[in-house]
């Protein structure tokens, strides 16, 4: 059993994901709240599984609750639900420690699938977020994530990770990939996740770069 | 002090002590290897200089007998002091007495004649000073003659000089020397050094430097002052010529007196043009008054006419040092300075030469100015120095200055760059949002409109408003979608499309094959373009979904490199294309996006009763 908290704002959406929950004994709806500071203080109160967030709320962005999980929670998967899935959200969400996101647009079905995919272990890519993330790793990979010092083994994307960014960026879906590769789509599917950690360690080092830039931390 | 060992009377030593320095040298060297016993040779200590001398003007060749006209004269003797003419012989005679024979080899040194003599020892030729009879001067020669012993005698011995005058140099006989021989060889060297030796190295110095500003100006022609300098050099050199040349008919002794108003000239062009003072007038004066003092010299041979126009050049001198004193002075550089101090000392010396000229001081006197050569050499090796060095420093900053000002150039190049690309951004960026307006004007905005007034209407029905709505959802996905930059790459847009799509498709029941081949970038696809071709494939995607009850889609792109297309092929195995009302829209609205992009269209039934879409689209589409 999952302990779903959901963080949205429009009560309309509120209702439908809370819905669309209960028609699987899986989930459970542990708190469905409207701002993230009800957000946040449900995350410490009730530790759920699986955050929902919406990310314009009206106190704060979401991104704020998911960097908040992701780092007082390391268990709780932590997804998005956007409107478009555009990829200014959610690269944003990646970075701050999201694993996946949803459209808000999405049938029941594909709802909890995307969630029940998650807990599983995979998490979506698009093409045009593939095709970002390997950018971003080809043009930062001497910038500042060699200065962390968690080691650039950890953000450093694999062969193999590079492989898939490149496939999904065609528009090849996991199955295919999989069989193009020669492994399981599951495989390739926590391989994603895997991407989309290193991304938010990325991000991180590249914080503790800019800190230690502007002299905020004097040692680490 | 006297003379120790032997003396006449008629003589008297002038020992000094540093006429004993060097005797007292040579001693202690005899001393020391022995050639000479200082207890044996008491009297071969101090030379003699005799100051006294007989004359008699005898014109002719054999030596006068003592009963002769002998009348006493001082030493040195100037014909011209004595008004002698100079067109005849003159005999001297000095008679001195030998206490003892000189152990020592004896000699006869004699500074300065200006003319030949021949030398006689108690009656018997010991030498001439040069070719008599060819008009060979010994002007600026000493002489050294090397006494036989065994013409001396104890007792009174007598020195006898023929002299033969000549018309182009002063007459005279400076004081005479005689003494051992190693010592007066000594002291004749030196002198010679001085009058001959040394003027010669001068000259040889001159040249090289004559010929190197020549050079320079040959290849640098603005450099006149280079020019100038080179052309001053030779005449310094035409001016030394006969200070080493005896032969009177020789060309150094035509260009002696000439020479000294072309230096002057040529020094007073250098100094102003090295001041960079206008004085053409005053140039020009100096070259005319060479020029005609030259003309004078050659024509009017006449020794008045020379010292006329030394006296001339001497006043002449005068107001050039005024001119180059005012010049050099202006801006009292170091350089200026010395080459002023060289100028003012050359003058000195020739002035010294010119009163020695007419001789207004002692016979045996030295000319100096043949030695003032290296003074100017000096200071212009100074000027040139220190302007090569000012010229180096120049250099450098100037090319620290340029490297700034190319490095601000190329900050402004960077930023007015910069600038442009952040204006065509901006452009780019206005036009995609015009783009964007118009789209959403015709597209969505009038779809919701016209879904409201049929929703007022109450004519709508449940799911037609789901669908209209979904619609028009899809429409804002491909218009967001198609913002992003995607650099060309067409397969991403197709891949997000499909991402898109699938999970309605599988909601469908319908399978999607992913046959992608890669495909070259595509330089049009803004966005703009971008949401043509997504409208295009996903109009396919829907007409196929609608109406083709397929149960698998075949989604393949190439490459036709022999019509410079790319394709996207749509594929399914669907019930065929039946020309029917919104379908056949749908094909029109695809086949007129596909128009505007210089694309195709084609939408071929397949035998096997499913449909393919063809959508080609140029590698580079027109302007």
């Amino acid at each position: 059993m999952s302990r779903v908290l959901i963080v949205e704002d429009d009560a309309a959406f509120r209702a439908r994901y809370a819905e669309m929950l209960s028609h699987d004994p899986e989930f459970d709806v542990v708190a469905s709240v409207g701002t993230a500071g009800e957000g946040l203080a449900m995350l410490d109160l009730r530790k759920p599984d699986v955050l929902l967030v919406d990310l314009g709320l009206p106190d704060t962005s979401g991104i704020e609750v998911i960097r908040h999980a992701s780092q007082t929670l390391p268990k709780c998967e932590c997804m998005v639900v956007t409107v478009f899935g555009d990829e200014e959200h959610v690269l944003a969400s990646i970075e701050a420690g999201a694993a996946g996101y949803l459209l808000k647009d999405a049938s029941e079905e594909n709802f909890l699938a995307g969630i029940r995919e998650l807990i599983a272990g995979g998490s979506p890519i698009s093409p045009i977020i593939a095709r970002r993330l390997l950018k971003r790793f080809q043009s930062e990979s001497i910038g500042p994530a060699a200065a962390t010092p968690d080691g650039k083994s950890e953000v450093a994307l694999s062969e193999r990770e590079k492989e898939i960014l490149l496939l999904a960026s065609k528009g090849f879906n996991y199955p295919e990939m999989g069989k193009l590769m020669g492994i399981s789509p599951h495989t390739v599917t926590s391989h994603v996740k895997k991407i989309y950690r290193k991304l938010a360690v990325h991000s991180r080092g590249e914080a503790v770069f800019e800190a230690n830039r502007m002299g905020l931390i004097r040692t680490l | 002090m006297r003379p120790t060992a032997w003396v006449s009377s008629a003589l008297s030593s002038v020992p000094t002590w540093r006429r004993l320095v060097p005797v007292a040298l040579l001693a202690t060297f005899a001393l020391v290897t022995g050639y000479a016993k200082a207890e044996e040779t008491p009297t071969a200590a101090t030379p003699t200089e005799f100051t006294r001398a007989e004359f008699v003007h005898t014109g002719e060749l054999p030596l006068p007998p003592a009963t002769a006209s002998w009348e006493p004269v001082q030493l040195p003797d100037s014909w011209r002091k004595q008004d002698r003419p100079r067109n005849r012989i003159g005999w001297y005679r000095i008679r001195f007495t030998l206490a003892a024979l000189p152990a020592t080899p004896q000699a006869i040194y004699i500074p300065r004649i200006t003319n030949n003599v021949a030398v006689h020892i108690n009656g018997v030729l010991i030498g001439v000073s040069g070719q008599i009879e060819a008009r060979e001067l010994s002007w600026n020669t000493a002489q050294l003659f090397f006494v036989p012993p065994a013409l001396l005698r104890t007792g009174a011995n007598e020195i006898a000089l023929r002299l033969h005058p000549d018309r182009m140099a002063r007459a005279g006989l400076s004081t005479l020397q005689f003494g051992d021989e190693p010592v007066m060889r000594q002291r004749f060297e030196r002198r010679l050094f001085i009058q001959s030796t040394a003027p010669k190295f001068i000259a040889g110095l001159l040249t090289m430097t004559a010929l190197l500003s020549l050079s320079l100006w040959a290849s640098r022609r603005q450099e006149t002052v280079f020019g100038f300098f080179g052309l001053l050099c030779l005449a310094t050199i035409a001016r030394l010529w006969h200070t080493f040349t005896r032969d009177v008919e020789s060309i150094g002794w035509l260009v002696a007196a000439p020479s000294i108003s072309w230096m002057m000239a040529m020094q007073t062009y250098f100094v102003l043009r090295f001041c960079a003072q206008q004085a053409p007038r005053f140039e020009k004066a100096s070259l005319a008054w060479a020029a005609v003092s030259t003309l004078v010299l050659l024509f009017a041979g006449s020794q008045q006419f020379v010292v006329g126009v030394f006296v001339l050049n001497t006043l002449i001198g005068l107001a050039m040092l005024a001119v180059l004193t005012h010049a050099l002075t202006r801006i009292p550089r170091f350089e200026n300075l010395t080459l002023l101090l060289a100028i003012y000392i050359n003058f000195g010396l020739a002035m010294h030469d010119l009163v020695n000229y007419q001789e207004r001081i002692e016979f045996d006197t030295l000319y100096v100015l043949p030695l003032g050569g290296p003074l100017l050499l000096f200071a212009v090796a100074v000027l040139l120095i220190r302007r090569f060095v000012h010229v180096l420093d120049q250099h450098e900053t100037l090319n620290a200055q340029l490297a700034t000002r190319i490095q601000e150039r190329e900050q402004d190049l960077a930023l007015s760059y910069e600038r442009l690309r952040t204006l065509d951004q901006q452009r780019a960026t206005a036009e995609d949002r015009q783009q964007l307006m118009r789209d959403m004007h015709d597209g969505i905005g009038s779809h919701l409109m016209s879904t409201l007034a049929l929703a007022r209407l109450g004519t709508l029905s449940q799911h037609d408003m789901q669908e209209i709505l979904a619609d028009c959802i899809d429409e804002l996905k491909i218009t967001i979608d198609s913002l992003e930059p995607v650099e060309s790459d067409l397969l991403v847009v197709l891949g997000n499309l499909r991402y898109r799509l699938e999970p309605r498709l599988n909601a469908a029941g319908i399978s999607l094959e992913w046959a992608v081949n890669d495909l070259p970038p595509l330089a049009y696809l803004n966005p703009e373009n971008t949401r043509s071709i997504l409208r295009i494939v996903q109009e396919a995607f829907t007409n196929t979904l609608k109406h083709a009850q397929a149960s698998r889609i075949t989604l393949s792109t190439g490459v036709d490199y022999a019509n410079a297309r790319v394709i996207v092929r749509l594929t399914d195995d669907g019930i065929g294309f039946k020309p029917g009302l919104a379908a056949g829209r749908g094909v029109e609205n695809m086949r007129s996006r596909a128009v505007k992009l210089n694309g195709e269209v084609e939408v071929v039934p397949l035998k096997g009763g499913g449909t393919c879409v063809n959508l080609y689209l140029p590698l580079a589409k027109m302007a």
